[in-house]
């Protein structure tokens, strides 16, 4: 399966839906939906709502997250909102201001 | 199709040109140009009329409208400023062009086709190829050289209908050959 | 490395992927390439590339464009604006160059700028 990969210098403003794996390295605004995995990669910026598959983060999110899968939060990543997995890490480092639902 | 009508590079042409031929022009025409058979609008070419043929290619300056029954080519050295529909369209590099472009097929392209070709389409008649009546050789339009040589009778202006056409024979496909030679 | 997979895509290349819809505005610096399915606007200073089977309904702004999928919105191009075979193109495009290849399907206006030969420009346009 492709991946979507928004590049650095990148925004999307609005609603991504995919089924497939997504890597942000630029900016996203509005809500990514995703039945696969999403990176956001270190430098990258997310002002949305996110539900999708496994989630790795090393940048910066503002919004709520779903994940069907887990969420590893990375050192350097940045995390405000509402997190709902099932398996959650937060590595040393990561700032992350949010409720952490993980009722299966 | 027949024989080549060839309007060579020296020539002037001021009226309509229509016919079962098929149609290159080195020269120029203004008026209107509705041919059954393919036309070329060479490098030198310049035409001040609405084009329509079945394989149109440009490679000159054209203003107007252009149509192809087949297929319309804007090559190299191409400068159309009008509207270009054909069921194929194909533009080049260094091609330019300034104007609506339909290819017949895209859903309200028959609509628009429908109406392009009720302009662009007169009632065939006899080739009126441009050199003056009786010299049955096209050589003649280029040897009288520059621009001012306007055709002979019956084509003064733009005569949407004008006179029976004079019976000139068409070049034949082989004159071409000699056409270029002396133009040259 | 868990999920990211090899991408031709580099650090400032976006790649819209077949599985994938975007709705609202893709703006920005570097490469666009459409593989899935934009609506909304786009304005990027690269190049756009709108990949077989992918569509964008949209207006667009970028340097290059290429067309291979189909597009339905305006095109306003500082580069080559070239439209392949198999392309299905509505909308009024601009560009410093245009192509179009034949068995593409268009209907819009190009508007190239130009100058007619002098000998041209007097005559009565005959529409």
């Amino acid at each position: 399966m492709a991946s979507t990969v928004i590049g650095a210098g990148i925004t999307i403003e609005g609603e991504i839906t995919t089924d497939e794996d997504v890597v942000i390295h630029g900016t996203v605004r509005g809500k990514l939906q995703a039945k696969e995995g999403v990176t956001v990669e270190s430098g990258a910026t997310v002002e949305a709502d996110i539900a999708g598959g496994a989630l790795r983060v090393a940048g910066t999110i503002t919004g709520n997250i779903t994940s069907s899968d887990r969420v590893d939060l990375q050192s350097g990543a940045r995390v405000i909102g509402n997190v709902k997995a099932a398996r959650i890490t937060i590595a040393d480092g990561a700032q992350f201001k949010g409720n952490v639902d993980m009722d299966t | 199709m027949a024989d080549v009508t060839v309007i060579g590079r020296g020539a002037n042409v001021v009226g309509r040109v229509s016919g079962a031929v098929d149609l290159e022009i080195h020269g120029r025409i203004e008026g209107d140009v509705a041919v059954e058979g393919d036309v070329t609008v060479e490098a030198q070419g310049l035409v001040a009329a609405n084009i329509s043929g079945r394989r149109v290619v440009i490679r000159g300056a054209v203003k107007g409208d252009v149509s192809g029954e087949d297929a319309v080519r804007l090559e190299e050295g191409a400068r159309v400023v009008g509207d270009i529909q054909a069921p194929r369209v194909a533009i080049t590099r260094g091609a330019l062009v300034r104007g609506h472009v339909q290819t017949s097929g895209s859903e309200s392209s028959e609509r628009r086709a429908r109406e392009t070709q009720k302009a662009a389409r007169p009632a065939p008649a006899t080739a009126r190829p441009t050199a003056t009546a009786p010299a049955p050789r096209k050589t003649t339009t280029t040897a009288v050289g520059a621009s001012q040589s306007h055709v002979a009778d019956g084509m003064a202006k733009v005569a949407p209908k004008g006179p029976p056409p004079p019976v000139v024979p068409v070049l034949k496909k082989g004159a071409k050959g000699a056409l270029k030679k002396k133009a040259g | 490395m868990a999920q990211a997979r090899t991408t031709t895509a580099t650090q400032s290349e976006a790649r819209i992927g077949s599985g994938t819809r975007v709705h609202g505005r893709v703006s920005g610096e570097g490469d666009i390439i459409v593989e899935g399915h934009v609506e909304g606007e786009i304005s990027v200073h690269g190049d756009l590339t709108i990949e077989q089977g992918a569509s964008v309904t949209s207006d667009v702004d970028a340097h290059g464009v290429t067309i291979s999928g189909s597009l339905e919105g305006d095109v306003n191009a500082t580069g080559v604006v070239a439209i392949r075979a198999g392309a299905r193109v509505r909308g009024d495009l601009r560009g410093a160059e245009v192509t179009l290849e034949e068995g593409a399907e268009f209907a819009g206006r190009l508007d190239s700028e130009f100058a007619l030969p002098p000998e041209l420009e007097g005559t009565p346009a005959r529409r």
